[in-house]
């Protein structure tokens, strides 16, 4: 294995280096298993993010308020460890048993000033139980819910109101300490008929609510896992046990890691003894399993799964060790195989060591390699690939099949909120784009083909339903992004709405294909200002002048509308650096900033605005300024 | 766990705080950071190395770990 048997965190912990060898942490917990990362958790948050960052300033800090009916504190250390998982640290906030009416409903409440990314709002049975009357029938279990449904509803609103960021409600599971206390079993049907339908309800809320997530605790609970644990249960309020937590947390951790824009966006699978059973090379076209036999079925099921994947806008590409015409052949004729050549966004079959071939195909998409899950049966490919490439995710099979779909899903990488229509186009998109990068090797000049390419481009007010897509835009864009603000759909509505305030977005196409909304522009009025707030583009279209066709639209846009300047800011992050220059570049002069985080700013007069370039046909749509 | 050592060496794992036997005894007021989280994961890991039920509503009313030693070293015994 490339890591030493003694290099562990407790062997970190016990050398009392966990802060100061922070960066490894990921690694150590993402092998843990579930007791290790229980304690792991407990540790690392009595470490706390403050000890972490004075190390390691720019470690990503997630800050998550706790709220609930019950006692919520034992869910911080599991989300702490979950978190460390991905690299994320955590700052908590823990409210007062039972403080989640109180928390949320008031708009000064010490959770709202605490202005965390997300809140956890955990609820559980004892939110319907504590208010149910002894004698008691199923009626009045639905009607007590109902009331807690409506509360809930408001709660929602008022956080839509009041806070920030995402709020996270859960289903209620049901224990059997209730349904066991009805004997008549008719009513006992009754009573979980009258539950999953107030359920039902309350996971329909994320409809209304853009700003909230309802997470379905019940699937967890199909695996070996205790719900409560009745000591801690009687004794302390906690109305999760500490596995119940866990499994939980892991789905907590999943949601916030797409909410602060780390969402994986590319699967990568091996072949041999992953996609399919047996070795191409040895075994021939003929004798890899992927159906019929009992080893096929479980290929089978891999495969239908990678395509349910894949078919949501998730990148699917293989990159295996074997001669690539026995591998096109496959994908093109095997009458068994259920993933085809055009499920994949890119097939790589060679000799190569694979974290080589994982750089290359991470630069063919524009994408970091940190977007990148790989799947591999080989413990000696995957520890390779952990090694040279830490921040590929790295999903280690084994030589049991039937395990592969269960690993494959349980880190819920690709996890989102919402999908976009774009995001159901994006693979095809990307063949598109590897296609326009072949065509490119044609022309001598970058001129010549951007000629060629015929781009179109319609910028303008961002329609409802494209604001989604904006929002996505600033939780996934982390190269062409020039303040990497994150907004949430209801903040992006929010902009929308308000005077003197301009949503754009940027669609583009060309003679290969719609590449949809690439890109979003947000600003507003001030004075006699435009202000741009952001600036974000698909690295699908990097370079191809759709940039500076959009900028100057906008200075157009400012001096029709009688403005004196426009003013924006760049502010780095570990990504967006070949941005910097963007404004700059485009005949805007420094105007101050940049210093304790602040973004640098910079200003254009309107004296000169500089035309788009010519091969581009543009379409505008901008909205008024008035205030 | 056999020993006030063993029970101390866990504590530190799992809780972080170091203490020896001369300090054991101290309220839990006077330890730095002691909430009942704290507690409850101690009593869990306890449990995990004894294999036995430890009496927690009597541990939750306990005021110093000296307290919770000599209610779990009972069921370590036989």
């Amino acid at each position: 294995m490339v890591e030493k048997t003694d290099d562990t965190l407790r062997s970190l912990h016990e050398r009392g280096r966990v802060a100061a060898e922070y960066p490894r942490v990921r690694g150590l917990v993402r092998g843990a298993g579930v007791a290790e990362t229980r304690w792991a958790g407990n540790l690392l948050a009595r470490i706390g993010a403050d000890a972490v960052l004075a190390e390691h300033p720019d470690t990503p800090v997630v800050s998550v308020a706790f709220t609930g009916h019950s006692t919520v504190s034992g869910l911080v250390a599991p989300v702490t460890a979950e978190l460390a998982r991905h690299g994320l640290l955590l700052r908590p906030h823990v409210s007062d048993f039972d403080g989640y009416v109180f928390d949320l409903s008031d708009t000064a409440s010490e959770l709202y000033s605490a202005k965390p990314d997300a809140v956890v709002c955990l609820l559980d049975a004892s939110v319907v139980f504590d208010e149910v009357p002894v004698p008691w029938e199923p009626e009045d279990v639905r009607r007590i819910f109902d009331e807690k449904l409506t509360l809930l509803d408001g709660l929602a609103t008022s956080f839509a109101g009041a806070g920030q960021g995402t709020l996270v409600f859960n289903t209620l599971p049901l224990p059997r300490e209730w349904t066991a206390q009805l004997i008549g079993v008719r009513d006992r049907a009754r009573l979980g008929a009258v539950w999953r339908e107030a359920n039902a309800r309350l996971l329909r809320l994320m409809d209304r609510h853009p700003a909230l997530t309802v997470l379905d605790f019940d699937p967890l609970l199909g695996a070996d896992l205790p719900l409560r644990d009745d000591r801690l249960g009687v004794y302390t309020h906690t109305e999760f046990s500490p596995e119940a937590h866990a499994a939980y947390a892991r789905d907590v951790a999943h949601l916030l890691r797409a909410a602060t824009g780390r969402a994986k966006k590319c699967l990568v699978l091996d072949l041999d003894n992953t996609v399919w059973g047996g070795i191409l090379g040895d075994d021939g076209i003929e004798g890899i399993e992927v159906a019929g036999s009992y080893r096929g079925e479980a290929f089978r099921r891999l495969q239908r799964t990678a395509r349910q994947v894949a078919s949501q806008g998730v990148l699917l590409a293989a990159v295996s060790k074997n001669d690539l015409d026995p591998v096109r052949e496959v994908l093109r004729s095997h009458p068994d195989m259920t993933l085809r050549e055009d499920d994949f966004v890119r097939v790589v079959a060679n000799w190569r060591p694979k974290h080589d071939n994982l750089r290359e195909l991470a630069a063919e998409l524009n994408l970091g390699v940190d977007s990148f899950v790989f799947a591999d049966d080989s413990p000696y490919e995957c520890g390779l690939v952990v090694r040279e490439l830490p921040d590929v995710a790295v999903v280690a099979l084994d030589e049991e099949p039937a395990l592969h779909v269960e690993k494959l899903l349980r880190d819920g990488w690709f996890d989102v909120r919402d999908i976009t229509v774009d995001d159901l186009k994006r693979p095809e998109r990307y063949r598109e784009e590897l296609d326009r990068k072949d065509f490119l090797h044609g022309f001598s000049s970058l001129d010549d083909y951007l000629r060629e390419l015929d781009v179109q481009v319609r910028f303008a007010d961002a329609s409802p339903a494209e604001l989604a897509r904006v929002s996505q835009l600033t939780l996934r864009t982390n190269q062409f992004n020039l303040t990497t603000e994150r907004l949430q759909q209801s903040e992006v509505a929010e902009r929308a709405a308000a005077p003197g305030s301009l949503v754009l977005t940027i669609r583009s196409g060309d003679r290969f294909g719609d590449n949809g909304v690439v890109g979003a522009v947000l600003a507003h009025r001030e004075g006699d200002e435009l202000v741009i707030d952001n600036f974000l583009l698909s690295c699908r279209v990097f370079a191809r002048g759709i940039e500076q066709a959009c900028l100057s639209a906008v200075l157009g846009h400012a001096r029709d509308q009688g403005l004196r300047s426009v003013r924006a800011g760049y502010r780095p992050s570990a990504k967006n650096g070949k941005v910097q220059d963007f404004y700059p570049g485009n005949g805007f002069r420094p105007a101050g900033g940049g210093t304790d985080g602040a973004p640098t700013l910079y200003r254009h007069d309107l004296a000169e605005i500089p035309a788009p370039p010519d091969h581009i046909r543009l379409t505008l749509s901008l909205g008024g300024l008035h205030q | 766990m056999k020993s006030l050592d063993d029970f101390l060496s866990l504590v530190h794992s799992e809780t972080g705080l170091s203490l020896t036997p001369s300090t054991v005894g101290a309220d839990f007021d006077e330890l730095p950071g002691w909430d009942s989280l704290l507690l409850l994961t101690l009593l869990t890991a306890i449990e995990r190395e004894t294999g036995r039920r430890v009496p927690m509503a009597q541990v939750l009313e306990s005021t110093s770990l000296r307290d919770i030693y000599a209610l779990t070293a009972q069921t370590v015994e036989p």
